[in-house]
């Protein structure tokens, strides 16, 4: 019993401790952003951020925002949407390499993608360069329709991911069931998919909307072009140029923050009612039913325009403009050039030290994010108690603030003069910013693997008498390994091209891969940046097709 | 019973978790001082100074940039960090690095910034600074507290395949014949383009203003910074840059871009490029030898290397139009600095 006591005594500590470190990690910066908002001159003034919210400006901007987020939704949804029917339902799925390839487009930094679609459309662009009839697009493109088009291509991927994780679990049992019984395709999606799906798509448009409206490399990029503003960029604009205004930063901040708060709260309630237990101790069988050859076919011609249009157009125009002697001349092939890419590998260069900066910097933000994100998923559990509640809550805050948000409160934080520790313009604060921003990944991640696990497993393991350490190492540790792993490559693939808190918080002298990139565009060495932007996103892709391999053939001898 | 078990593998799970995670950060943390310290401890053993570094926030080139840090380095031995960006972006880390000042000497390419951090006591007066005297008097502290040690000058830039007779002045660039083929840098950004708009404005009084709402009339666009601005001109996706950086024009151009900048007959603005001091540095004896370096012969010679016009009247750029070359507008800098932020503000709300 005394032993009981402790175990209990020890749990409630370890929750204690982790509820702590994720007040200090992420609660106190975001809540330095409120504080900021209504600290004025160093003065309390509650109506500081209405006043600001009243210059009228900032409420169209706010419902640009909303707007966009809304529409970039739509877009992803029919983007992703077919793509996951197809990938689940026909014999393309059994390309597992294309899995990756979806993922090329998420992992190419918003701002480059967007560059890649301007230098293609623009007048005189590639697109005009390759086929002059159609320079007409170009106009049509450059609107808020372009916009979404762009954000959209970039984030399909993620809701593509759920979707399809959703599909594979429905199973084929009911849509057979409903087929026996005569239904038609639309309506047996329309009765039984479409509100199987419902919670997932939730979840997956939330962030979506969180991502586009958090989002701020279109936005500075193409945007601006079409002078379309945002609230990322106005946030940006404040903090980052001249005349500089933390208070209007913080309130537009704290304005962006509640938004996200609320569309979070309302997925939650619609998640709350739409979801159903849908594994149950079967297993699940893909359906037995086989498409027609007429669906086959176009099935393959929507994912190859798919990968056209994502992929093929933005990756032409950088890796175009990467090889350009003279950006001038336009395609030709004698103003073809590797020197870029020479001048970008050759060793002890800035850009070789950017590059390694960026890859041990994510390195270590992943590998600390994985053990902090699972430590929380652990405690968490099936999120039972209030405690486990507030952790659960706590630590995915940083999935549904924007970026650019957490990064202005953890400055403002860290770099406060009553601060102990001198964090701030070191890399231990791009390390500690990259594993704040992230460590939802791994979270999310290891905590359904652990939900998945059967409490009998650990019956079992007591029963024939194991020690506890041995039953994590040997019973819980294996089940979560690959939750564990697949955080861990989310987190690294997002945090080497991380941008706008790297732009804000690397130390003197030192330059990631993404603002190497940043810089090379403001010093006009467009050519060079893009060349960066090739190989950086090489290395990550090469990476995960390595740990792709790597993890079959584990899977395979574990067979 | 099953409960005890699994909080007794959560009780070692969640210590060693928790452990790592301290040890981690902590190293992260400490990495840079020992570095630091390490840096330090052996600068120390061959000359025997006290620190040997400096802190320097600086607006591009960049290539301009890295050769003064470089060469100043090899000279002093003092260790020089550097941070580099827009001016905009260099006054925007200041004021989040307020309460904690890292930067010891910024080198800003807009007058008025350093005008008014002298005006909000943030910079460290050096009236003795070598060569002093040799710059040009209307572009620098008398008090010593900034030093404007390089200039450019604001011109047109046009795409040589789009403009075959290029527009000879300011007002040229309203004609229907440019109609939505003008860039124009933002001022918010760039402190050169400020620059610009606030000559123009102290010449012309309020008049000038009509001049900017020709330009939005005939589609004049407003589009980032320098670079950004010029950079579709170079591709071809626009014409003109209203209000060009004139070093930077000059070096597509020497690349063999098809670009090329005139100066307006009407007269343009001679945008210096300060370096001060700031008070809160901790290295004052570092700073104060940067900038005697930057007045040195061997800088200026960088600098007008560089295309940028050399701050010191006796040193004359080579590779490009000198000072008594351009002809310029009688621009009155008090004013200018006085209402930067309400020309900026007023500016960008008419090109959005």
């Amino acid at each position: 019993m005394k032993y009981f006591l402790q175990q209990r005594q020890f749990k409630i500590w370890s929750m204690v401790l982790a509820l702590l470190v994720l007040i200090l990690l992420i609660v106190v910066p975001l809540a330095e952003i409120f504080i900021q908002s209504v600290y004025r001159n160093g003065q309390l003034q509650w109506s500081a951020p209405f006043r600001t919210l009243a210059d009228s400006d900032m409420v169209s901007v706010l419902t640009a925002s909303i707007w966009l987020g809304v529409c970039v939704i739509l877009g992803t949804t029919v983007l992703a949407l077919p793509l996951a029917w197809v990938m689940v339902n026909t014999r393309l799925g059994q390309w597992r390499w294309l899995e990756i390839v979806f993922l090329i487009p998420f992992m190419t930094p918003p701002y480059i993608g967007s560059m890649g679609w301007i230098l293609f459309m623009q007048k005189n662009g590639y697109l005009e360069q390759l086929a002059p009839g159609l320079a007409g697009l170009g106009g049509a493109f450059f609107s808020f329709g372009g916009m979404v088009a762009i954000m959209s291509l970039h984030l399909f991927p993620f809701l593509y991911l759920l979707l399809r994780g959703a599909l594979e679990r429905i199973g084929g049992n009911m849509e057979e069931a409903a087929a026996v019984m005569g239904a038609p395709f639309l309506y047996r999606f329309r009765r039984i998919v479409a509100p199987l799906l419902l919670s997932a798509f939730g979840m997956g448009a939330m962030l979506v909307f969180v991502k586009t409206i958090a989002e701020f490399g279109t936005p500075v990029t193409f945007g601006k072009r079409i002078g379309y503003e945002v609230m990322t960029s106005e946030i940006h604009k404040y903090i980052s140029s001249w005349p500089i205004d933390f208070g209007k930063a913080t309130s537009l901040a704290s304005v962006l923050l509640t938004t996200c708060l609320l569309v979070w709260y309302a997925q939650s309630l619609v998640n709350r009612k739409y979801t159903y237990g849908l594994v149950g101790g079967k297993g699940v069988r893909r359906s037995s039913m086989r498409s027609s050859n007429w669906l086959q076919w176009s099935a393959g011609i929507y994912v190859f325009l798919l990968l056209l249009v994502s992929i093929g157009i933005p990756y032409f125009s950088i890796v175009a403009a990467s090889t350009m002697k003279l950006r001038g001349i336009g395609l030709a092939w004698n103003n073809f050039t590797l020197d870029f890419y020479r001048e970008l590998l050759s060793w002890n260069s800035p850009s070789m030290k950017a590059l390694m900066n960026s890859l041990w910097l994510s390195l270590a933000a992943s590998t600390i994010a994985v053990f902090l994100g699972t430590w929380f998923a652990v405690l968490i559990e099936r999120s039972r108690t209030r405690l486990q509640r507030t952790i659960d809550l706590f630590s995915l805050l940083p999935n549904t603030v924007p970026g650019i948000v957490l990064v202005v409160g953890l400055i403002l934080l860290w770099n406060s003069p009553w601060i102990p520790i001198p964090l701030y313009n070191t890399y231990g604060m791009v390390i500690l910013t990259y594993v704040v921003l992230f460590v939802p990944y791994t979270v999310q991640y290891v905590k359904s693997a652990f939900t998945q696990i059967d409490p009998s497993l650990f019956q079992a393991g007591q029963v024939f008498g194991a020690k506890p350490g041995y039953i994590f190492r040997r019973v819980l540790l294996p089940l979560i390994v690959p939750g564990m792993l697949a955080g861990w490559m989310m987190t690294f693939t997002i945090a080497s091209r991380e941008l706008v808190g790297s732009l804000l918080i690397m130390p003197p002298s030192v330059q990631t891969s993404a603002t190497y990139i940043y810089a090379q565009f403001e010093q006009g060495q467009v050519s060079l940046g893009m060349a960066m932007a090739v190989i950086s996103v090489g290395l990550t892709t090469i990476l995960l097709i390595l740990l792709e391999v790597l993890g079959s053939k584990r899977k395979r001898n574990a067979s | 019973m099953v409960n005890m078990t699994r909080n007794t593998w959560k009780k070692g799970s969640a210590l060693v978790l928790a452990l790592t995670l301290g040890a981690a950060l902590a190293g992260c943390g400490g990495n840079k001082a020992v570095e630091d310290t390490a840096i330090a401890a052996g600068e120390s053993k061959t000359t025997g100074a006290a620190d040997k570094t400096l802190t320097v926030y600086t607006a591009g080139p960049e290539g301009l940039a890295n050769k003064l840090v470089k060469e100043f380095e090899s000279q002093s031995g003092i260790k020089v960090e550097t941070f580099q960006g827009t001016t905009g972006k260099i006054l925007a880390r200041l004021e989040a690095e307020k309460s904690n000042p890292v930067a010891d000497v910024v080198i800003l390419a807009s007058l008025p910034s350093a005008q008014g951090l002298k005006k909000e006591g943030l910079t460290l007066p050096y009236p003795g600074a070598k060569n002093a005297d040799k710059l040009n008097k209307d572009w620098s502290d008398p008090e010593g507290n900034y030093f404007s040690t390089s200039a450019s000058a604001l011109g047109i830039a046009y795409n040589t395949k789009l403009v075959t007779t290029p527009p000879a002045s300011w007002s040229d660039l309203a004609k229907p014949e440019y109609k939505d083929q003008i860039n124009i840098p933002d001022p918010s950004l760039s402190g050169s383009a400020l620059d610009f708009i606030t000559g123009y404005l102290s010449d012309k009084g309020d008049n000038g203003w009509s001049l900017f709402e020709q330009y939005k009339a005939n589609g004049v666009a407003m589009a980032g910074a320098n670079q950004e601005a010029l950079d579709p001109v170079i591709t071809g996706a626009k014409s003109i840059v209203a209000g060009a950086v004139d070093y930077m024009t000059y070096k597509a151009k020497a690349k063999g871009e098809p670009i090329d900048i005139v100066y307006p007959q009407e007269g343009t603005v001679v945008s210096p490029r300060p370096a001060a001091i700031l008070k809160s540095t901790k290295h004052e004896e570092n700073a104060k030898a940067f900038i005697d370096y930057l007045l040195s012969d061997s800088a200026q010679k960088l600098v007008s290397d560089a295309a940028l016009l050399p701050g010191r009247t006796d040193i004359k750029a080579e590779n490009r139009a000198n000072l008594d070359e351009i002809p310029l507008l009688k621009t009155d800098w008090g004013w200018m600095g006085e209402h930067g932020p309400d020309v900026t503000d007023k500016f960008t709300k008419l090109f959005k």
